[in-house]
C-alpha cells in the first residue's frame, strides 16, 4: 500500500493564544478524534511535531558548505509537523487528509506520495 | 512528582483544560501573590498551547492533567528566572514545586475546587470591588473562562470586560489583598459577599436571556460546583450556603426542559416533569435537608424552599401555592423587591383565582415601575388570558413584544399572540 506524507503548516504558529482553554480542549479533542479514526482503520503510519525554530539550511556552493538559519524558503509559513499515512491512491488520501482538523483553522496541508521502491 | 497513585483520569474530562486553568493560577498566585497574577496567567496559557500544538501529532499523554501542571510549572519558572525583577530564589523555586505537587496530589483529580481555589475565591470576591467585577474576575481567575467567554455570557464587549478585570485587579493589589481564608472574626461578612457572587453567577447563567446559551449553562453550572465546595469545606459550610446550593440544583435540575426542542421556551405548567434531572433533585433535597440545620433564615433559605416547592411537586396542580405563596411574603417583609411582588402576585392569583391578580396587579401599576420591563404587561396578559378576555390578553401579549428585544422571549409572546387570535377567530 503506498504511503503518503501529510506536511502540515501554518502562517503564525502563535494564532491559538487568544484561545480560552475550553476552545484549546475542544480543538485537542478533534485531532484526539480524528487521530483515533486513523489508527482504528489502520491507515495511520506515524507521525511527529517539528521544533518551534527556523531550522539549518545547508547548501555546497562550489564545493564550500553554507549552513544559514532558515526559513529555507520566503513564505511566512511554518511546518508545524508531519503525518505519515497510507491509502490506496491520492483519493483516498485527499480523504484521509480533508478530515484532519488543521485544516479548519487557517492550516495548509501539503500532501505528497512516498515514492514506493522495488 | 509521582502520579502513579492517582486514579486513572479520563481523557476527554469534561471542561479538563478549564479546570486545570482555575486551579493551577490558584497555586501559583498562592506562591508568588498577586501582583504575578498576569504573568502567571500568561504562563498557564502557554502550556495549554503548547498541548495544543504538540498533542496532534504526539497523541495525548496517557495522564493529560500531569503533563499540564508539569509544563504550566516550568512555564512560570522559566518567566519567573528570566524576569529580574521579581528577583526569584532557587529556593522560591522549589517552593513551586512542591506546593504544585501537593496540590496536585491533593484533590487535582476530583471536581471539587483546591483549597487555593478557594483563597482565591475570597480574594476575587473581595469587598473593595464592585459586584460586576467579582462576578467577572472569579469567572477569570478561579473557573478558568476568557474575556470573550466572559462577554458572551454578559452580553458584554470584550473591551468593556477587559478593563474591568484589570481594573478589579490593580483594586485589589493597591488595597494588598492577600490569598487566605477569612479571619473567623470577618469570615460572615466575607462569605456573604461571596454568596451573592454566585447568586450573581447563577442567574446570568439561568436567566432565559439572549446570550450564548451553552456558556450561560457552564455559568450555572460553575456556581453550582464552587457553592457545593463551600458547602463540604469545614470553615465555609453554613446552613446559608446550604440554601444557595438548593436553590441552584433545584432549579437546574428543570434545565433540560425549559425549552422545547425547536428553541421554544415552556412555561413551568408545559414542560414534562419526568425529564427533570434527579441526581439534581436528589443533591437539592440533601442541601435543602442541611440548610435547616440552624437558627438562621436567610434570603436564600426562602428562595431555595420556592424552587424546592416548585421542582418536588408531582405535578402543576399539585403545587403547594400556599406554602410559596408564604415563602414569598417572608421574603417581601426581610426586603422588599417589585419583582418579587410580581412573582408573589402570580402565586396570589393560583390560589385565588386571575380576577384577583388583575385586581392586585392594578394596585402593583399604581405603586411601582418595573423601568418597562415587559414582565408587567405578560403577567397582565397571562391573567386575562385566564379569566377569557382573549383580546385584551392579545393586546397585552403585544404590548409585552414591542417592549423586549430578547429573542426566545419574542418568539414565546408571537406564539403566545398567535394562540389566541386563532382562538377568537374560530
Amino acid at each position: 500500500m503506498p504511503q503518503y506524507l501529510l506536511l502540515l503548516s501554518h502562517e503564525d504558529p502563535t494564532n491559538f493564544s487568544d484561545l480560552s482553554p475550553e476552545e484549546v480542549q475542544k480543538i485537542v479533542e478533534e485531532y484526539k478524534s480524528w487521530r483515533g479514526k486513523i489508527q482504528a482503520d489502520g491507515t495511520y503510519v506515524g507521525s511527529n511535531k517539528l521544533r518551534d525554530e527556523s531550522g539549518k539550511s545547508l547548501l555546497k556552493p562550489n564545493g564550500q558548505l553554507r549552513i544559514t538559519d532558515g526559513p529555507f524558503v520566503e513564505a511566512k509559513e511554518v511546518i508545524g509537523g508531519y503525518f505519515l499515512v497510507s491509502a490506496a491512491d491520492y483519493d483516498q488520501a485527499v480523504k484521509i487528509a480533508e478530515g484532519c482538523p488543521h485544516l479548519n483553522y487557517g492550516g495548509r496541508i501539503e500532501l505528497r506520495e512516498v515514492e514506493n521502491v522495488g | 512528582m509521582s502520579f502513579a497513585h492517582s486514579p486513572s483520569v479520563d481523557e476527554s474530562v469534561d471542561h479538563l483544560f478549564r479546570r486545570h486553568a482555575g486551579r493551577m493560577v490558584s497555586v501559583l498566585t498562592r506562591i508568588f501573590g498577586f501582583e504575578k497574577l498576569d504573568l502567571i496567567e500568561d504562563a498557564v496559557q502557554d502550556a495549554l498551547v503548547t498541548a495544543l500544538r504538540k498533542w496532534p501529532y504526539t497523541g495525548m499523554p496517557d495522564n493529560p492533567t500531569a503533563w499540564l501542571i508539569q509544563v504550566s510549572k516550568n512555564r512560570v519558572l522559566d518567566h519567573l528566572r528570566a524576569n529580574k525583577k521579581f528577583q526569584t530564589t532557587e529556593e522560591d523555586l522549589e517552593t513551586v514545586s512542591n506546593a504544585i505537587a501537593a496540590d496536585a496530589g491533593e484533590v487535582y483529580f476530583s471536581n471539587e475546587v483546591s483549597e487555593d481555589q478557594l483563597r482565591m475565591i475570597f480574594a476575587c470576591c473581595h469587598p473593595v470591588i464592585s459586584p460586576d467585577s467579582q462576578v467577572a474576575l472569579t469567572l477569570k481567575t478561579v473557573c478558568g473562562f476568557n474575556i470573550p467567554e466572559i462577554a458572551r455570557a454578559f452580553l458584554s464587549t470584550d473591551y468593556s470586560i477587559a478593563k474591568l478585570i484589570s481594573r478589579a485587579k490593580q483594586r485589589l493589589r493597591l488595597h494588598g489583598v492577600r490569598l487566605g481564608m477569612p479571619l473567623p472574626g470577618e469570615l460572615k461578612e466575607r462569605l456573604e459577599s461571596v454568596l451573592k457572587v454566585l447568586y450573581l453567577m447563577f442567574n446570568e447563567g439561568y436567566t432565559a436571556s439572549a446570550g450564548d446559551e451553552l456558556i450561560r449553562k457552564d455559568l450555572c453550572f460553575e456556581a453550582i460546583r464552587l457553592c457545593e465546595s463551600l458547602a463540604k469545606h469545614p470553615v465555609t459550610m453554613s446552613p446559608e450556603v446550604h440554601a444557595l446550593a438548593t436553590l441552584f440544583l433545584a432549579q437546574a435540575a428543570r434545565f433540560s426542559t425549559r425549552c422545547d426542542n425547536t428553541g421554544e421556551l415552556l412555561l413551568l405548567s408545559e414542560q414534562d416533569r419526568s425529564l427533570w434531572d434527579e441526581q439534581m433533585m436528589d443533591r437539592a433535597m440533601q442541601h435543602f435537608r442541611l440548610s435547616a440545620s440552624g437558627e438562621t433564615l436567610s434570603d436564600y433559605h426562602l428562595e431555595a424552599e420556592i424552587a424546592v416547592c416548585h421542582t418536588f411537586a408531582k405535578n402543576y396542580a399539585a403545587t403547594d401555592w400556599h406554602n410559596i405563596l408564604e415563602c414569598y411574603d417572608a421574603l417581601q417583609k426581610r426586603r422588599f423587591s417589585p419583582v418579587v411582588e410580581l412573582n408573589r402576585i402570580v402565586v396570589l392569583a393560583e390560589i385565588e383565582g386571575a380576577e384577583k391578580g388583575l385586581i392586585e396587579l392594578e394596585n402593583f401599576r399604581q405603586n411601582y415601575d418595573l423601568n418597562g420591563s415587559y414582565l408587567l404587561d405578560l403577567t397582565e396578559a397571562h391573567f386575562l388570558s385566564e379569566t377569557g378576555a382573549h383580546a385584551q390578553a392579545a393586546e397585552s401579549y403585544t404590548k409585552a413584544l414591542n417592549i423586549t428585544e430578547n429573542r426566545s422571549i419574542r418568539r414565546f409572546l408571537e406564539k403566545k399572540i398567535n394562540e389566541l387570535k386563532a382562538s377568537f377567530a374560530s
